[in-house]
């Protein structure tokens, strides 16, 4: 008796499984890479470089997501904005920006650490390279153009998603900026990196007012 | 000295001296103050209000500033109360109501005071909303600073510095209220060469320096400590690399020199390290042209010729110039290579400059710069301190001002001491000795009366028109009248002490011991007997074609000539002339070889000092390409010439003078780095084994023409060092004449125009600069200056206007 009821067990498992998967339900591999799984908003991409929406570079060459990221693999240096044509609003700018992905651990601190925003995550995350120098991605590749467009590296790659550098997960900040306890766990984030502006943070005034208005 | 008073801090009680200011006994403790405004080398204050402390005396708790009261026996202070908190985060609020938060992108972020101060002791937020105080923002003050008003704070400190420590008020608070701002007066720009100091104190970013200005951030900076090397008196300062480029330097603060200042030569003289026209490889000249080649080629090439020459002709066909601008143990190396190697006694490294070798080296009773402070009178007798010895002139100054030292000044014109001089003098270009006379035979009783007691002679070539043995003269004048004064002999020049004491003269052998071939350290072996030459004597043989090879290390005997021609016929009748350098100059036009060297900052070693402090210095970036030290070019050359001497590295040579050099016995690079940190003067026991005793030499008469010529040193000039310097280059006055106004007025120039300088050994037009600090009778012109004619050193001058 044991022998058949023991294989009828086993058996069942893999024929409702079987015909989950025939019937689609049931599928756990995708076809990559012609179909993408779908990603977490506050997924932790390859980087990019914002510009403020008159075109202005966000970056102020600060060197502060140098300072922060734990790798080691951020190179930032700064210059002197020529006043007649500045690249950025005030008076220094990134000139040298380089990442080095191979040692980079996309662990976002950078994003946390940018004073202005300037660094954000996408949901990229196709950087093969056949070569080291090619994962240094310098500011021509991290540097969204003019339009708030990102370069993709392999633009021609018809299975590559465009989309993947556009729709991504921007700014992320666990605190308020002033390191009040109020505000732990209230995570701002906005959805688009890039040319897009978002509102100011509000107040803790006007944070209260909503909620009150929510309960009431 | 009075008793110590008992003071309680925190609940702990400790002894401190009467007197103290409370910040500084405090801290001395073990609690620290915050505080903006005070500086342990300026007075306090007590402008920010940072330093709010409850001090109970007796009377009762009270709110005082910590920096402008002095301990008193039974004192309680409380600096961490409920109300000393709420004090200091008042305080930074206000201070941040106008302060920018634009640390991102500000130079002082990350190591600013009023950021790490906010962070620990401030409130956390603010209550001001409106909007912060704007003004244009940076603003160049100088060639080398900038001023952003917005950032400033106004604590004071740099308007003290250069009020109390460096002489020019050149910066100063403006309007009242709300609407103070620190800034220049118009038409003035903060041209002080103590200007880099105040973007040192400055506890914000409102004064920045132009060549540091957004090269980097302070948490990738890497440090080492080391000294400077334009300033003979070699202050302390720390080497600030990123990326292998030095990016600033900043003063330490060392006691017995330079109490954390330098002067913006020595601080901003770094850019010249990675300037593109250093020397990065061996270069041969091959039909005419300098061609790069491999090091041991080019090695094998020198030995050989060099040990071919010394062969045929002996070593006195050989001539060295040079080997102050390294490390002591780079000038060991050379003064053992040329006696031993190359059989020579022609050694010099003060290539025919100022006062003789053995009065450097050897004079009795040598003053330390630290003497001056509890000196009864300095008498300073020699170049402009304020041009050519900056660490000395500040410390001289603060003698004279803070300490109530008497300070006479002797010098051809107005000097940057004057203004504090209890007496000064003044005397024709030429005219030393007579003054000398004069003074020993009683004229001028109410400055020779300030001659006694605790003295301090500082002394050293004021003018080109002085006879270099007058310094030697004026210590011999000053022990007649004083007893026994303490001496500190000047010269220019790295660290010509440093290369005199390793032997680096015709009459000198390492560690001050007098020249002769029994005198000759053991590990050396027979050494030649025959007296050598100094620089102008190995010139003149070169001319006369009894000197065959020239070695030149680190030196530019045309460049530094004031007759270059001589000098440069010279060098072309050589039959052969190698040079270790780091930069191509004049006279390497004529080298067959170039061999490059490794300079400041590239190199481990010790040097030595105007007062015979020996300090270490320390490598933190490579040589630029191939370049190597000094030392290990010649250890290598040795070998290649059959004798090798095998010095390993510059710490087994530090250890070889040790044993060797009398005067150096006992230091060691563990000493440096450990006990003496602020370096040790040498002899370390006292006893040293040459004593020159300055004698009086008969001095020449002074010219009697109408207008005489007076040449000096000043700050900038067109050394091969500051030539290759972005931002120093441009501070060189260029070209110019120095001529009172009744005098300008008879020869009929104005402020600007060209004039025509002639003596009898050269000309060349010069802007007139219409100066009340030259006296009638007198052209100053200071000495090489880019451009500038050489004018030779007869002090008779003709001088036309050019129409």
């Amino acid at each position: 008796m044991g022998l058949l009821s023991e294989l009828w067990r086993g058996l069942k498992v893999t024929g409702s499984t079987m015909l989950k998967t025939i019937g689609g339900s049931g599928l756990v591999t995708t076809e990559y890479p012609k179909e993408m799984r779908h990603k977490p908003q506050r997924f932790h991409g390859r980087h990019v470089l914002n510009r403020y929406p008159d075109g202005m570079e966000k970056c102020i060459g600060c060197q502060l997501c140098a300072g922060a990221c734990p790798a080691d693999c951020i190179y930032v240096r700064g210059k002197e904005n020529d006043p007649e044509s500045p690249v950025s609003p005030g008076e220094r700018y990134g000139y040298v920006y380089e990442i080095n992905m191979l040692r980079c651990i996309f662990c976002g601190l950078c994003v946390e650490a940018c004073p202005t925003e300037a660094i954000t995550m996408t949901h990229l995350f196709e950087m093969s390279t056949t070569n080291r120098q090619d994962a240094i991605y310098t500011r021509k590749e991290l540097l969204m153009d003019e339009s708030g467009k990102v370069p993709h590296m392999f633009p021609d790659d018809e299975l590559a998603d465009l989309d993947e550098l556009n729709t991504a997960d921007g700014w992320l900040r666990a605190t308020a900026p002033s390191g009040v306890a109020a505000y732990e766990g209230v995570q701002m984030w906005q959805g688009t990196p890039g040319a897009a502006s978002w509102d100011p943070e509000p107040s803790q005034e006007e944070r209260d007012r909503a909620s009150e208005g929510d309960d009431g | 000295m009075s008793e110590p008073v008992t003071i309680k801090v925190d609940g702990k009680e400790f002894e401190v001296r009467p007197g103290e200011l409370l910040i500084k006994a405090a801290e001395d403790h073990g609690t620290y103050i915050p505080r903006f405004c005070w500086h342990n080398r300026m007075k306090p204050v007590g402008m920010c209000r940072m330093c709010l402390v409850e001090v109970d005396t007796g009377r009762g708790p009270m709110m005082v500033t910590a920096c402008t009261n002095e301990v008193v026996d039974g004192m309680t202070v409380d600096t961490q109360n409920e109300a000393v908190q709420k004090a200091q985060e008042a305080v930074l609020e206000f201070l941040l109501a106008n302060h920018p938060l634009d640390c991102p992108v500000c130079d002082k972020g990350g190591e600013c005071p009023l950021q790490d101060q906010a962070m620990a002791y401030g409130p956390g937020e603010s209550r001001f909303v409106e909007i912060k105080r704007t003004f244009e923002k940076p603003i160049p003050i100088s060639e080398l600073v900038l001023l952003d008003r917005e950032r400033c704070i106004l604590c004071a400190r740099c308007t003290r510095f250069s009020e109390e420590i460096s002489g020019d008020p050149l910066i100063e608070f403006q309007d009242r209220g709300n609407k103070t701002e620190v800034n220049t007066f118009p038409d003035h720009p903060f041209s002080s060469y103590f200007s880099g100091n105040t973007v040192q104190i400055c506890p914000v970013g409102a004064l920045t320096a132009k060549p540091y200005r957004f090269r980097a951030r302070p948490w990738d900076l890497h440090m080492v400590e080391s000294s400077s090397f334009f300033d003979t008196a070699h202050p302390r300062l720390s080497i600030h690399v990123s990326q292998n480029e030095i990016l600033r330097l900043v003063g330490i603060d060392s006691e017995p020199v330079n109490h954390s200042w330098l002067s913006d030569k020595d601080r901003f003289g770094f850019e010249h390290v990675r300037s593109e026209n250093r020397l990065d490889t061996p270069l041969v000249r091959r039909g005419g042209e300098l061609e790069p080649v491999s090091w041991s080629e080019a090695l094998d090439m020198v030995g050989n010729r060099l040990g071919l020459i010394v062969e045929e002709s002996g070593g006195d066909s050989i001539a060295v110039i040079g080997g102050a601008s390294g490390t002591n143990e780079d000038a060991y190396a050379l003064s053992r290579f040329a006696r031993t190697v190359l059989q020579t006694n022609n050694v010099d490294a003060t290539m025919g400059e100022g006062p003789s070798a053995h009065f450097l080296a050897a004079s009795i009773d040598r003053g330390l710069i630290a003497d001056v402070d509890d000196a009864d009178t300095v008498l300073v007798w020699g170049p402009d301190l304020k041009e050519t010895h900056p660490t000395l002139y500040l410390r001289v100054r603060r003698a004279a001002q803070e300490l109530g030292v008497n300070l006479v000044v002797i010098h051809p014109r107005v000097t940057g001491l004057d203004d504090r001089a209890t007496a000064t003098l003044r005397y024709r270009p030429g005219g030393g000795h007579e003054l000398l006379s004069d003074l020993s035979d009683g004229s001028h009783e109410q400055v020779t009366s300030l001659i006694s007691g605790k003295v301090v002679a500082i002394v050293g070539q004021a003018s080109l028109a002085d006879d270099p043995g007058l310094a030697e003269s004026v210590a011999a004048f000053v022990r007649e009248k004083a007893g026994t004064p303490r001496i500190i002999p000047l010269a220019n020049r790295a660290n010509i002490y440093g290369a005199l004491d390793m032997g680096l003269a015709p009459d000198l052998l390492p560690g001050r011991v007098a020249y002769g071939p029994e005198a000759a350290p053991e590990p050396w072996g027979e050494i030649p007997a025959k007296r050598g030459l100094d620089t102008p004597g190995m010139l003149d043989a070169l001319s006369e074609e009894k000197i065959r090879a020239v070695l030149l290390v680190g030196a530019d005997p045309v460049g530094n000539s004031h007759e270059p021609e001589l000098a440069s016929d010279a060098l072309d009748l050589a039959e052969y002339v190698v040079s270790i350098d780091t930069f191509l100059n004049d006279s390497n036009h004529y080298a067959d070889v170039i061999l490059p060297a490794a300079g400041f900052s590239e190199k481990d070693g010790t040097i030595t000092n105007l007062e015979g402090r020996v300090q270490k210095v320390n490598k933190i970036i490579p040589a630029p390409g191939q370049g190597r030290p000094d030392w290990s070019i010649l250890d290598d050359l040795s070998t290649v010439m059959g004798k090798s001497m095998g010095l390993g590295s510059p710490e087994t040579i530090a250890k070889e003078v040790a044993a060797v050099a009398p005067a150096y016995q006992g230091i060691s690079w563990d000493l440096l780095e450990w006990d003496a940190r602020d370096g040790a003067v040498v002899p370390l026991d006292g006893e040293q084994p040459l004593t020159h005793i300055p004698v009086r030499a008969k001095g020449t008469k002074a010219p009697s023409a109408e207008l005489l010529l007076h040449q000096g040193r000043v700050m900038y000039d067109d050394g091969v060092r500051l030539r290759n310097c972005h931002y120093l280059s441009r501070l060189a006055p260029g070209p110019v004449a120095h001529i009172h106004p009744d005098e300008a007025k008879r020869l009929g120039a104005r402020e600007g125009v060209a004039v025509r300088v002639v003596t009898s050994k050269g000309e060349g037009e010069f802007a007139a600069r219409i100066d009340e600090g030259t006296p009638e009778g007198v052209v100053f012109v200071p000495l090489h200056q880019p451009g500038a004619a050489r004018l030779g050193t007869d002090p008779v001058v003709r001088v036309t206007v050019v129409t």
